[in-house]
């Protein structure tokens, strides 16, 4: 069912092309199924979980444009094309059959009354890409269903179209990794309570307590977003972010321990620490045993080479930088890109398909222009 | 301690040059005050008046308190203070700055049996304009002459005070803005008593608090 689709009723909403993945949530033993539509319109993606109803699968959900604050309910049945006429999706397809998902959708929160056909036309692009979502899924400027940087995002994550994730990790007064992204506690990230300054003024304790992000979820630890990830996510790329200044020796240590982890689960999960500036690179440098310690390197080629780092992200606004980019992937390095949000440049970077993987604030659109790219 | 005590040997310096000059000035009858005419191109009088005062805030916004506290108590009243100096021109329009502290809110409640207490304040630092209702028309008892509308804006340093499990004093700026109305009473040549409504608005930090303060002004220089 995966595949590109194209858009017939709803192509002016959401533009004539429409990528359709499946993710997946675990929770214990069970495993809830979803299906993700991304679109070129808008950054927009469709929210959706299956649910069998009599003799064939409705998909129910949501769909939100990331630009603006539009936002709709939606009902879709899978259908085959056969000899030309429409019917139940019976699980299978003959040849020649074409798989038509269709229904309605609605705009805020009016009924269910646009009709929207998306027709198969072609399978997704197969080619292994670092799709990965900025603050843990995504900001919480964007009026996501969950703040950055919490354990629920984490969870939305795949659905928004990401791989991989990138968090932001400083250390409460006591020494525990948490993930926040701004220098102060501040209304743009968490509900109004009276508190300002920075984090790393408080403990653990204080902020457990009385501090609660925007969509009132807790400031989680470094451990409790790694569990979610590893228990939870199908998510394959953990970017550890340093927005501290100081020791590494604790983050080294959870991020061995949960690799350790997602290898006895059986996953192939990376969990690799960001050195974003100077003052990084020396706490990596300070580090006593470096070994099983993957890092990742946003400074410039000559300082990457010289920490053996296996991964190199320089800054989007660089531009391409194709030379570099070829010259460091003939090392044997892989390049990302950060932080690239436009969508014409997410495009254009994507079909020049030099860079590994792309971070995003709009992971939607990453995994739009990606599946849609024909080799 | 020193930077206020330097501020006192400076207002009291002030006040003391204010009294010298003054006193060596020729005393003029109100009768005998030579009349402005189109052809005078003298400026003046300047004058620099303090204002310093209090009086009660409210904390006129929405508040949030932690939903993990139990038997909370919130106050959104507070004892403000405030400091302004500003220059009174030969027109209408007066500008100068103003200072103070203000009580924004507290709120304190238990959390599995510990005590946890939050108090938070501002202290605005603010360009302010001020005009009064009517200058030229009028007697100095016109009602007008004494009403006098100001605004502002600049920066609030929200502060804000934890005392739960530990005691964390922080600290944040945000711009803002403040709109008053002013009743001034003369009760001396150089001393005036007035009332004033306030209005004070940290934009960024979304606080807010409405004041009622009551303030001494003294022309302290004038020439």
């Amino acid at each position: 069912m995966e595949g590109v689709y194209t858009v017939s009723n709803g192509a002016s909403q959401f533009g004539d092309q429409a990528v359709l993945k499946w993710t997946y949530l675990f929770t214990g033993t069970d495993t809830t199924h979803y299906l993700s539509i991304f679109t070129g319109t808008d950054a927009t993606y469709f929210n959706l979980e299956g649910t069998p109803e009599a003799d064939s699968l409705v998909l129910k959900g949501y769909w939100r444009k990331l630009v603006n604050a539009s936002i709709g309910e939606v009902r879709l049945i899978l259908r085959e094309k056969h000899n030309g006429k429409l019917q139940l999706f019976k699980g299978s397809l003959a040849p020649g059959d074409t798989l038509v998902v269709d229904g309605l959708y609605g705009d805020k929160s009016a009924a269910l009354n646009n009709q929207l056909t998306l027709t198969y036309n072609r399978p997704l692009n197969p080619k292994p890409f670092s799709i990965m979502a900025h603050r843990s899924g995504g900001r919480t400027s964007d009026l996501l269903p969950a703040s950055e940087n919490s354990v629920e995002i984490i969870k939305l994550a795949s659905r928004l179209g990401a791989t991989g994730i990138e968090v932001d990790v400083r250390f409460t007064k006591d020494g525990v990794p948490v993930l926040y992204h701004d220098n102060t506690l501040n209304l743009r990230l968490i509900q109004k309570n009276g508190l300002t300054g920075p984090l790393e003024d408080y403990t653990y304790q204080q902020l457990s307590t009385l501090v609660r992000l925007i969509n009132g979820e807790k400031i989680p630890t470094l451990e409790e977003a790694l569990e979610t990830v590893v228990n939870n996510t199908s998510l394959n790329f953990v970017w550890l972010d340093t927005k501290y200044i100081g020791p590494m020796d604790k983050v080294q240590a959870i991020q061995q321990k949960y690799r350790q982890k997602a290898l006895l689960a059986g996953r192939n999960l990376r969990i690799i620490i960001g050195l974003p500036t100077t003052e990084a690179v020396d706490s990596y440098k300070a580090l006593a045993n470096k070994d099983n310690t993957p890092i990742l390197c946003e400074l410039d080629t000559s300082i990457t080479r010289s920490l053996d780092a296996r991964i190199w992200a320089p800054r989007w606004t660089l531009g391409p930088q194709t030379d570099e980019v070829l010259a460091m992937q003939a090392e044997g390095l892989t390049v990302f890109v950060w932080t690239l949000d436009e969508p014409e440049f997410i495009r254009e970077f994507i079909s020049q398909n030099h860079f590994d993987g792309i971070l995003s604030n709009y992971s939607p659109v990453v995994a739009y222009y990606h599946y849609i790219e024909q080799q | 301690m020193n930077i206020r005590l330097q501020t006192i040997v400076w207002l009291v310096c002030l006040f003391i040059s204010s009294l010298t000059v003054m006193a060596q000035q020729p005393r003029v009858r109100r009768q005998q005050r030579p009349l402005p005419t189109l052809t005078d191109t003298t400026r003046g009088p300047y004058t620099l008046v303090v204002s310093a005062g209090g009086g009660l805030s409210y904390y006129s916004t929405h508040l949030g308190v932690p939903a993990t506290l139990e038997q909370t108590h919130v106050s959104r009243f507070g004892v403000p203070s405030s400091l302004r100096v500003m220059w009174y021109p030969d027109h209408r329009l007066r500008m100068g700055l103003e200072t103070g502290w203000t009580t924004m809110y507290s709120y304190k409640g238990q959390v599995a049996g510990d005590n946890a207490h939050v108090y938070v304040s501002a202290i605005p630092i603010l360009l302010v304009f001020s005009m009064p209702l009517a200058w030229l028309r009028g007697t100095d008892r016109s009602l007008v002459r004494r009403l006098a509308i100001t605004a502002g804006t600049g920066m609030y340093v929200n502060h804000s005070r934890l005392d739960y499990a530990g005691t964390v004093f922080s600290n944040t700026n945000s711009l803002g803005w403040m709109a008053a109305a002013s009743y001034t009473y003369p009760i001396g040549r150089k001393i005036r008593l007035a009332g004033e409504l306030k209005w004070f608005d940290a934009v960024a930090a979304e606080n807010a608090a409405f004041t009622a303060e009551i303030q001494f002004v003294w022309r302290a220089f004038s020439w």
